[in-house]
Order: structure tokens, then C-alpha cells, then sequence
């Protein structure tokens, strides 16, 4: 998981950005990765849309949305297992352990931005090495200079996203443990997020029609719904 | 000997350079910006015009300024770049065209590239592979995020090879494509495509608990936009949102027994 949040946090700003390290990616490979594809989709979707305007325009910073995500997948998809190792298995789990995995791990993409800022005040000192070997004769090493860039970004991911979902698999399971019956509770808090992260992504969109189109589609969709469950209800 | 052996840069190399285009940003500082990735990427060309050791030092080092655009853009301003330097390294043009070609570039493709790419067409296929996900599961996300990158890369590939073939003409390709009436579109239809997950999204909540929740979503989709677009901050509305569900689901099972 480690490896695969450095190589997301790597991806996602210092080589190729070809939507690999997104949550909607991201979090599918690390449920794939912890032998959990559906739970790693599960959060991938709100995730993905909750993000959706987390982009590097110039020189502002947006938050980590790789090192979020991989966080929140990793202790969803581990602390559920644990959870059903110890016989729980009704269909409340897995969105009352997301739900407490986005509380525990959210944070997380603020404190990658912090990294990201820190990586850019460390790239500086790249830029003296990059000069000191271009005076000093070394063409070719000064232009290597750019790839060890990668370094710094890779670390943050490899280390904060696994350390992350470990404190929220420690926590996870003991906090469901003691309130069982808090599990309907915590689910419906899920469903409020995951549509909550559908404005979000609309309100990135950026553009001055966006909220007619957003929610004369959430009517239509709606619409659409009820019309199928009426449809199937006559059949 | 004033002029180098060839001033044609070899396909190979040409190629190099591109996929050396991809780590354009691993070495971001807010100095330089992407002055580092761009001496990197180009510096293959460079050794092959300049084999005289000075003359490439040179070259790199004006290449070491300060320089920033949008990544996939910045493709057609390397191909670019590439194309000035084969006509310095002939003798044609002073040492400064490239620099002056860049400078003049990199901020209008820096505009067109984040207004296209970053907030348009990226933001559209993280909503069209969010919904595919939601309707038919993993197979719609990888199908998505194929044609995303077909596009992506293809126009990446493309830009380079205007830049480098066309030089200056290559502002006149990029304005053909229409890229800010493009975008108006994707963003309309990104906002529509996230409106219907969240219809979806109510739709399963029915399946999966009571009619409630349909409404605790339509509620959190709509009320979540309102707070957003009045200037709420994400972290702290994401709080409040998982708050009112969770609070509305112990107040209902308080007063009815259920939801």
C-alpha cells in the first residue's frame, strides 16, 4: 500500500498525470491491492467527486488528494476485513467503517499539502545543485538534477498514507465494537457524504450554469428512477 | 568549427525528449518552476546539436530560467524550443529566439492548458468514471480513464510535433481547436453528470436502508452546493455533512424506531 501511495503521489504532480493517481484510480488499485476491489471502488466514487476541483493551477497548491485517498481506501478495505474476521457482517458495515475512515483520514490531505510545500522549498536546493554542475563543467548531471525531485513526494506517500490507515485500523474496529447499534447511524452518514461530494464536484465545474445543470439533472435522475421502480413494479 | 555536424535533431532523440517531457514538474520549485524538468527534457537535443561541450553548456544553462506552463501544453513550447535551437545551432538565429520564443508562450498556453485540461476535461471524465463506477463497476472506470488518456496523450504527442515543426506557427494550430468553447461544454456536462450521481446515489440509499435516506441525500446534495457556493470550506462541510446524517438516522430511530 506504501508503495502504492509513493507511486501515486509521484504520478500525480512529478511524472505523466494520467489520471492514475485520482481517487477514482487510486482507490480501486488499493483495495486491488489489499485483495479488496469492491470496498477500494466503494470509496472510490465520493472520493473522486468530493476532489474533483483539487487541481495545481500555477503556483497555488491544491490539497493531497492522492495521499487522502489512499489513506481512507487502505483503512476502509483493512478495518472491514478485520470487522467481518470478527463475524460482523450485516450491509451497514461497509459504509459506517467509510464514513469513520473519511472522519479519521480526511485531514490527511491538508497535511500532504503542507508536504507538497516543503518538496517545492527542497526542489530550491535542486536548483543551486542543477547551477553548481552546469559551472562546473557537468551538463548532464545538472539536467539529472530534476529527477530527484521524485524523491521527497514519493516518501510522503510511501510513509503518511500506510500510517494514516493504520491508526484508523486500530481505532476503526474498537470504536464499532463498542456501538454496534451505531452502525445504521454511521451508514446513513455515508449516503449524506457520498451526496454531499456530488455537489462538490459540481460546484468545481467552474462554471456560471453549473448549478442549473446540476440540479436539473439530479431531478431528471431522480425522475428516471421512480419511473423504473414503477415500471418494474407493474411488471 | 562554428557550426555543429548536423542541425537536425534525430527522431530518437526527438522522441527522448518527449517522454523526458513527462517529468517536466518532478523537481517544481517556486523559484525556477519548471525550469529543471525543462533542462531535463531538452537536454538530449542539445547534445545532439552542440557536440562542442561549451556550446551545450550554454544552451543549458539558458535553459536552467525561470519557466512555467501547463504540462501538457508545455509540449508544444519543447518542440518548439527545439525547433529555435536547431536553427541557433545552424547559425540562422541569435541564442536568445529560444528564450524569447518561450517567454512569449508559456503564459497564454498556461492558460489555455489550465482552463481546458485541469478544469474541464479532466474534472469531465473524473465525473463520467465516478458515475460509470457507480452503474457498471470497475470495467466503466478503466474504459474512461482509456479514452481520457487516448485523448490526453494525443494531444500531448500532437503539440509536440507542431511545436517542433511549425515553431511560432503553432499558437495558430492550438487556437484552432477551440479548446475555451470545448471546455464551456465539458464543464456543463461534468456538472450534469454529477447531479446524476447524485440521483444514484439517493436511488441505492433507498435499496439499502428506508425512504429516509432519500432524502437525507437529496438534502446533502443540495443544501452541500448552496454551502459551497456561498464559500464554505470543504474539510469543515464535509464534517457537518457526515454529522447530519448520522444525527438524523439517531433522531429518527429515537422518536420512530426506524428511519
Amino acid at each position: 500500500m506504501g508503495l502504492v501511495a509513493g507511486l501515486a503521489s509521484v504520478e500525480r504532480k512529478g511524472f505523466l498525470q494520467a489520471m492514475l493517481s485520482r481517487p477514482i484510480s487510486l482507490a480501486t488499485i488499493v483495495g486491488l491491492s489489499l485483495g479488496d476491489v469492491a470496498g477500494g471502488l466503494y470509496v472510490a466514487v465520493p472520493l473522486e467527486l468530493l476532489w474533483l476541483g483539487a487541481v495545481n493551477l500555477g503556483a497555488a497548491l491544491p490539497v493531497h488528494e492522492a495521499l487522502g485517498t489512499a489513506a481512507i481506501a487502505g483503512a476502509t478495505v483493512l478495518a472491514a476485513q478485520s470487522l467481518r474476521g470478527m463475524g460482523l457482517s450485516e450491509p451497514a458495515l461497509l459504509p459506517a467503517v467509510a464514513t469513520l475512515a473519511v472522519i479519521l483520514c480526511a485531514p490527511l490531505a491538508l497535511l500532504g499539502r503542507r508536504a507538497d510545500r516543503l518538496a517545492e522549498r527542497w526542489n530550491e536546493r535542486l536548483y543551486v545543485r542543477a547551477e553548481r554542475e552546469l559551472a562546473a563543467g557537468n551538463a548532464a548531471a545538472a539536467a539529472r538534477v530534476n529527477l530527484y525531485g521524485l524523491a521527497l513526494p514519493f516518501a510522503v506517500g510511501f510513509v503518511l498514507a500506510p500510517l494514516g490507515a493504520w491508526v484508523a485500523v486500530l481505532v476503526v474496529p474498537l470504536a464499532i465494537e463498542q456501538a454496534p447499534g451505531a452502525l445504521p447511524a454511521l451508514a446513513l452518514g455515508w449516503v449524506a457524504f457520498a451526496a454531499f461530494a456530488c455537489a462538490s464536484g459540481a460546484k468545481a465545474m467552474r462554471a456560471v450554469r453549473a448549478s442549473t445543470f446540476y440540479f436539473g439533472a439530479i431531478g431528471v435522475g431522480l425522475c428516471l428512477v421512480l419511473a423504473t421502480a414503477l415500471a418494474s413494479g407493474r411488471s | 568549427m562554428p557550426f555543429p555536424f548536423s542541425a537536425k535533431v534525430p527522431a530518437a532523440t526527438l522522441a527522448r525528449c518527449f517522454w523526458r517531457s513527462l517529468f517536466l514538474q518532478a523537481a517544481w520549485n517556486r523559484r525556477g518552476m519548471q525550469n529543471l524538468g525543462f533542462a531535463y527534457a531538452i537536454d538530449p537535443a542539445l547534445r545532439a546539436l552542440y557536440p562542442d561541450p561549451a556550446r551545450r553548456r550554454d544552451a543549458l544553462g539558458r535553459h536552467l530560467g525561470f519557466f512555467n506552463c501547463h504540462p501538457y501544453t508545455a509540449a508544444a513550447i519543447l518542440g518548439g524550443a527545439i525547433h529555435h535551437e536547431e536553427r541557433v545551432a545552424a547559425g540562422v538565429e541569435a541564442s536568445g529566439a529560444p528564450l524569447a520564443y518561450k517567454a512569449t508562450l508559456q503564459g497564454p498556453l498556461a492558460a489555455i492548458g489550465d482552463g481546458f485540461f485541469w478544469t474541464a476535461l479532466r474534472p469531465f471524465f473524473g465525473a463520467l468514471a465516478a458515475l460509470g463506477a457507480l452503474l457498471f463497476g470497475w470495467p466503466a472506470v478503466v474504459v474512461v480513464l482509456t479514452i481520457y488518456n487516448a485523448i490526453h496523450l494525443a494531444l500531448r504527442i500532437g503539440l509536440f510535433r507542431t511545436g517542433y515543426r511549425q515553431g511560432d506557427a503553432v499558437v495558430g494550430a492550438i487556437a484552432g481547436l477551440c479548446l475555451p468553447v470545448l471546455a464551456e461544454r465539458l464543464r456543463l456536462g461534468g456538472a450534469a453528470l454529477c447531479g446524476l450521481s447524485a440521483a444514484v446515489i439517493a436511488a441505492r440509499a433507498d435499496l439499502l436502508m428506508r425512504a429516509g435516506a432519500v432524502l437525507v441525500a437529496v438534502l446533502a446534495a443540495g443544501l452541500g452546493y448552496l454551502a459551497l457556493a456561498r464559500g464554505a470550506r470543504l474539510l469543515p462541510t464535509i464534517y457537518a455533512a457526515i454529522l447530519a446524517g448520522t444525527g438524523a438516522a439517531l433522531a429518527a430511530s429515537r422518536f420512530h424506531g426506524s428511519l
